[in-house]
């Protein structure tokens, strides 16, 4: 979980989303529909982005689990954050931590901008920041920064 | 809203999930990618007293390419069947329609057999099964059936699957000579289910077409193939134009309307492809 | 005066680095773990007598911990009270013990469990009996010879009725004389608003001293405080409403819902922390909704091209009954049906009726997106039908800077602004688009003005609204020297509380993280019954800082003065853009020396330096601000689609925005307000739709499948200009901006899909326009797809 061996029980209908939630207290994961449709939810699950809504907690277990918590370094934000922050890419922020997590993953792996934003619901900003930012995290010249 | 309660149980091999499937009947709920089952548990409309988890069962997911088939596993997820080499080489229009399920990260998960059983009317894997004369394996305890693709779909969100029985393989002949479009009309907004869906294949020989293939989601309760539109191709130089205007020469096999419209849309945009 | 240092920078928001680290504290967030779980107990149909409530089952459970019925609910609380009638408007409450219920979905009961899913395997063991009685599933079947009634309190399902402006006998007068007469029926859809976060909240009851504590996720913490005060039948003191972050509202969480009450209710049954929060379902099935009117519209045009008259003919449908500003939307369709133009005759006519759907409440654009729609369509049928540019109609006929401020036939005083500036910006930068295979394109503008900071004390009386519509705030120098800003807005992802601080910080002339903004606790809040709603909390938060900064800025000068022993003029406050309010280098001079910030606070705190016989210590200030007026925002919108004939589905591939805010405190937030604003009206325009079954009632759109919210695939890049006219209704000049983006869309769109296919130009006067309509209407028209394809 996020770097740490972590323990916890779950009923085997509680999703993975709710478990990190409660018996884990990691608030920063939303559910905003419980069916897979707007992927606030989405968190890392052995690496690959998966609505944290749509599996089982059980299903989760001995796996690597990746949440929007995981993605500052101290005081410093990560990259998708700062793009996000600097592009005005959320108001109220309650879909954000899904969609930060498919930034993550899409930097980490190649993938363009416009493989990111399907699949993730924004009511706030009708994606004007939200595009700038993503575009701007996923450019190549931006994945340089990440090379050691 | 949460689930019902029910157990969990994760079988390693193909025997011990069929007999809990055996033994539990409908209270059995099998869980593959859970993209389609676990939406529809956390509405409590499906209730089940035991989940079975296919997603650790040994032997159900891959891709085996042989001279005649590509046989794929059913616990193949969609993220690996759009982009796996064999798939994209033998059957590329399979990959392409996979592709165009949902978002990557549904795709993680999801599974060509759970798309397939979910048999959503419209959806992209039950049509390009249907137009690819897939071969669906269906194991219980004890015994097997192979049933053709355009026999498996019942009805929206309805197959022949019997209580016990699984979907384990999905073999797709290799039809090297036909070439594939796909298209596809997802409803407006952020939802992207697909409205109306379209695979045309067709088969050309010095420039004219000799066979052709198409089925359709979305336009009837279950994925369809287009006889009309297969029969009016044959003989026709294979331009846009002149598939279109084949095209508009074949009767129509269901029901006029929008629906149609959308379909005969996305037919002419495959041909233009196919040129 | 003020010196603009932090007002018009785009700052970013102040409390996104929290959230974007996943530190956001939604109610869902809030850590309460002993809290119990509600599941809310609702109707499974739209029309029925509750003949029994059994819950003896679901008692024996024993993760039960509380159920609530009917009889309970009629036994502990008094009803929601309505406080926006129509003149002869008798529904005036919102039922909470129900024995008839009249939408699905609306909640009868509840039950308290460990958990949720506990509660909801707890409430499936209540028996719940409902017999079904006739339902009506829309206005036209509501007002239908022999109709089901609803109400004893409103005959033949009509709520009431009102007219504004030119009497309907001269409006007729003035329709028959002229050259042309434009008329049309008119269809909005009803919308959710679906936020990301639905609503939700935590009760928290102390027998002890008799206290509950609510954490709400809501726009107007005061008056769910004041609503729930009076349905529990608690002192107002007793009872304290906490917003902390809200994850989106749009209108939807203005009002206390009967369900909310409920879960307070069960907090104080069983003492102790309760909590629910809805899921998506419940959003889109039980919550208020927006908009849903039907309206007959015409426009009377001399053959010069002007305007003669504008008359409409509202008829609203507001659901099971009317919630506390049940009318509302469909009053302000009326009012401002004139818009930008000039009529010597205009009216609006409003008859609310009841239905057996999900009641209808504030929705972002509250009734002005209708009347835009309505006029607008209208206008560009006239030019249409005249044979004339649509734009130069437009601007014929316009309200110029010259007539300001203009009264229009309604009523309204619109206080300033340069409407044809806007709409020629806008227009200039539309470009003419290019029609191929299929495809055709079509461009248009259209013009819009937006009631903003409602509203002054006096006009809220003339309607008799039981709100206040002043708002306030206390403004703080700490003894630390930080400053902090109490105000009755509140947050909802609009990015009020950074505006504020950026007029807070350029008030007092500090440095802008010193400042705090805190809102959204009545404890310590200013009161606010309408807070962060109707485009006003910049405008008059804004407005009442701007005079409490003032204010305080020249006491703490004064102290100064008094403490360095120098005349106030020679006072100069010296604070280097980067320090701390600790700095020593934060100070005071004068020509005896210095004083720091910081030690002028803390003397100030201890009541030193204050002048002879003045009492007063505490270094903060209260100011409330009732609006002379209300302040008239406006703007124009361009948009370009594309129009596949063969499929129906209409494509927006540009959208120009063009508005006058007055000031622009923060252009960062300005700009996320319209363009969100534009992509929620073309979710509106194209498919956003709540549906429900024409027979029964019931739901049809229930989860995000079938009620698609707009995805950046939907929203083109949206331009975003904007024009300042400083507003002369308040201090800072400023226009309200929250809901004028989500104001024009669906008639610019309909606009340009009628300039795509002017075939289908008339029959466009419903929104949303979907593939399978547009489709429909180009068929019907005769325009059959693409030419290779001939029909069976």
């Amino acid at each position: 979980m996020n770097g740490t061996a972590r323990t916890a029980r779950a009923e085997p209908r509680t999703s993975l989303g709710e478990h990190l939630r409660t018996a884990l207290g990691l608030t920063g994961t939303h559910l905003g529909c419980e069916q897979g449709d707007c992927g606030a939810c989405a968190v890392l699950l052995d690496g690959e982005p998966v609505c944290s809504c749509l599996v089982l907690a059980v299903q989760a277990d001995g796996c690597r689990v990746e949440t929007v918590e995981s993605l500052a370094r101290g005081d410093d934000l990560g990259p998708a954050q700062r793009a996000l922050l600097e592009e005005h890419g959320l108001q109220c922020g309650f879909c954000t931590p899904g969609l930060l997590m498919r930034m993550t993953h899409a930097r980490r792996t190649g993938a363009p901008a416009s493989d990111v934003l399907g699949g993730h619901l924004c009511r706030c900003t009708g994606y004007g920041g939200l595009r700038a930012a993503v575009e701007r995290h996923c450019a190549v010249e931006a994945r340089k920064e990440d090379q050691p | 809203m949460k689930p019902v309660a029910f157990d969990h149980v994760a079988p390693v091999d193909l025997a011990a999930a069929l007999d809990l499937l055996a033994e539990r009947g409908t209270r059995a709920a099998p869980l593959a990618g859970g993209q389609s089952l676990v939406p529809l548990l956390n509405l409590r409309r499906v209730r089940p007293d035991v989940v079975v988890d296919l997603n650790h069962v040994v032997g159900l997911a891959g891709v085996r390419v042989t001279a005649g088939e590509v046989r794929i596993g059913a616990m193949t997820r969609l993220r690996v069947l759009e982009s796996h080499p064999d798939v994209v080489a033998a059957l590329p229009v399979l990959a392409t329609a996979a592709s165009a399920v949902a978002h990557p990260h549904v795709r993680t998960r999801a599974t060509l057999g759970g798309s397939l059983c979910h048999a959503n009317p419209a959806a992209e894997l039950p049509a390009a099964a249907v137009a690819l004369d897939a071969r669906l394996v269906l194991r219980h305890r004890g015994g097997a059936r192979v049933v053709p693709a355009a026999e498996f779909f019942t009805g929206p969100h309805t197959t022949v699957l019997a209580p016990g029985e699984l979907l384990t393989e999905v073999v797709v002949p290799r039809v090297p000579e036909l070439r594939f479009g796909f298209a596809e009309l997802a409803r407006p907004g952020g939802s992207g289910y697909p409205l109306v869906v379209a695979l045309l294949g067709v088969a050309v020989e010095g420039g004219v077409v000799v066979a052709a293939r198409a089925a359709a989601g979305g336009v009837a309760p279950t994925p369809v193939r287009l006889p009309g539109v297969e029969a009016a191709l044959p003989g026709r130089r294979c331009t846009a134009d002149d598939l279109s205007a084949g095209l508009a020469t074949a009767p129509v096999d269901h029901a006029a309307g929008h629906r149609d419209a959308v379909l005969r849309s996305l037919l002419r945009r495959i041909t233009a492809g196919l040129e | 005066m003020t010196t603009r240092v932090h007002i018009g920078l785009p700052v970013p928001p102040r409390n996104h680095p929290a959230l974007l680290r996943g530190r956001g504290r939604f109610v869902d967030d809030l850590p309460f773990p002993g809290a119990r779980h509600v599941a809310v107990l609702r109707s499974p149909v739209a029309h029925g007598r509750v003949t029994a409530f059994d819950a003896t089952a679901a008692r024996a459970d024993p993760r039960c911990l509380l159920v609530l019925g009917p009889a309970d609910v009629a036994e502990l609380t008094d009803p929601i009270p309505l406080a926006w009638l129509l003149p002869d408007q008798r529904l005036d409450h919102v039922e909470l013990a129900v024995d008839v219920v009249r939408y699905a979905g609306q909640p009868i009961g509840l039950v308290v469990a460990t958990d949720r899913a506990a509660a909801e395997d707890v409430a499936e063991l209540v028996d719940v009996r409902v017999e079904p009685l006739p339902a009506v599933a829309s206005t036209a079947a509501a007002l239908a010879p022999g109709a089901p009634r609803l109400h004893a309190e409103a005959e033949g399902n009509v709520v009431g009725r009102t007219h504004f402006g030119t009497p309907r006998d001269r409006l007729d007068e003035a329709f028959a004389e002229a050259h042309l007469v434009v008329e049309r029926e008119f269809g909005i859809q009803r919308v959710s608003h679906s936020p990301l976060e639905p609503r939700g909240l935590v009760a928290e009851w102390e027998p002890g001293p008799g206290l509950l504590t609510v954490h709400a996720s809501t726009q107007s913490p005061h008056a769910v405080r004041q609503e729930l005060a009076a349905v529990l039948r608690l002192r107002a003191d007793r009872v304290r409403v906490v917003a902390r972050d809200v994850g989106g509202s749009f209108g939807g969480k203005v009002a206390l819902h009967a369900d909310e009450a409920l879960v307070c209710l069960a907090a104080v049954v069983l003492g102790g922390q309760v909590k629910w929060v809805e899921d998506r379902v419940e959003n889109l099935t039980a919550a208020y909704q927006g908009r849903g009117q039907r309206t007959r519209a015409r426009l009377a045009v001399a053959a010069d091209g002007r305007f003669l008259a504008l008359h409409a003919d509202v008829v609203g449908d507001l659901g099971a009954f009317a919630v506390q500003a049940g009318s509302g939307p469909l009053q302000v369709t009326a009012l401002t049906i004139e818009g930008p133009y000039r009529f010597p005759a205009a009216g609006g006519t409003v008859t609310a009726v009841c239905t057996n759907l999900v009641p209808v409440g504030a929705y972002r654009g509250y009734g002005m997106q209708e009347s835009t729609f309505i006029r607008e369509r209208l206008v560009d049928e006239a030019a249409r039908e005249l044979g004339v540019d649509p734009v130069a109609l437009r601007l014929r006929n316009m309200v110029e800077p010259g007539d300001m401020p203009y009264t229009t036939c309604t009523g309204l005083v619109y206080d300033s602004g340069d409407y044809s500036a806007a709409l020629r910006s806008a227009a200039r930068r539309v470009a003419p688009p290019s029609s191929a295979g299929p495809v055709r394109r079509g461009s248009a503008v259209t013009a819009t003005v937006e009631m903003s900071g409602f509203a002054p004390s006096a006009l809220i009386r003339q309607f008799d609204i039981a709100w206040a519509g002043w708002e306030g705030v206390r403004l703080v120098v700490n003894h630390d020297g930080t400053v902090t800003v109490h105000a009755g807005v509140t947050a909802v992802g609009q990015g009020i509380e950074t505006s504020l601080a950026q007029i807070a910080a350029d008030g007092l002339g500090v440095p802008l993280r010193w400042v705090d903004v805190r809102l959204g606790d009545t404890a310590t809040a200013p009161h606010s019954d309408l807070a962060s709603q109707a485009s006003r909390a910049l405008v008059l938060a804004g407005g009442a800082l701007l005079r409490a900064a003032a204010r305080l800025r020249a006491r703490v000068l004064g102290l100064a003065a008094r403490a360095l022993d120098v005349p106030e003029a020679d006072v100069v406050l010296d604070v280097p853009a980067d320090v701390e309010p600790g700095s020593p280098e934060a100070v005071f001079r004068g020509a005896s020396g210095v004083i720091s910030w910081r030690e002028l606070a803390h003397r100030a705190w201890r009541g030193w330096h204050r002048p002879e016989g003045v009492e007063r210590i505490r270094l903060e200030e209260n100011v409330d601000f009732d609006p002379p007026a209300i302040t008239f925002a406006h703007g124009a919108h361009g948009a370009a689609v594309a129009v596949d004939v063969d499929t129906g589905v209409v494509t927006v591939e540009d959208y120009w925005t063009v508005h006058d805010n007055g000031v622009l405190v923060n252009p960062l937030v300005a700009e996320g307000q319209v363009v969100g604003g534009v992509a929620q009206g073309i979710g509106l325009a194209l498919f956003e739709e709540v549906r429900h079954d024409p027979d029964t009632a019931e739901p049809l759109s229930t989860t995000f499948r079938e009620y698609p919210l707009p995805a950046a695939r939907d929203v083109p890049r949206v331009d975003v200009r904007h024009l300042c006219t400083p507003s002369p209704a308040n201090p800072g000049g400023f226009k309200g901006l929250g809901e004028g983006g989500a104001i024009p869309p669906a008639a610019t769109i309909a606009c340009a899909v009628a300039a795509a296919v002017p075939e289908i130009a008339e029959v466009l006067t419903a929104t949303p326009m979907t593939p399978e309509r547009v489709w429909a209407a180009l068929r019907e028209a005769g325009i059959e797809g693409s030419p290779q394809w001939t029909e069976r």
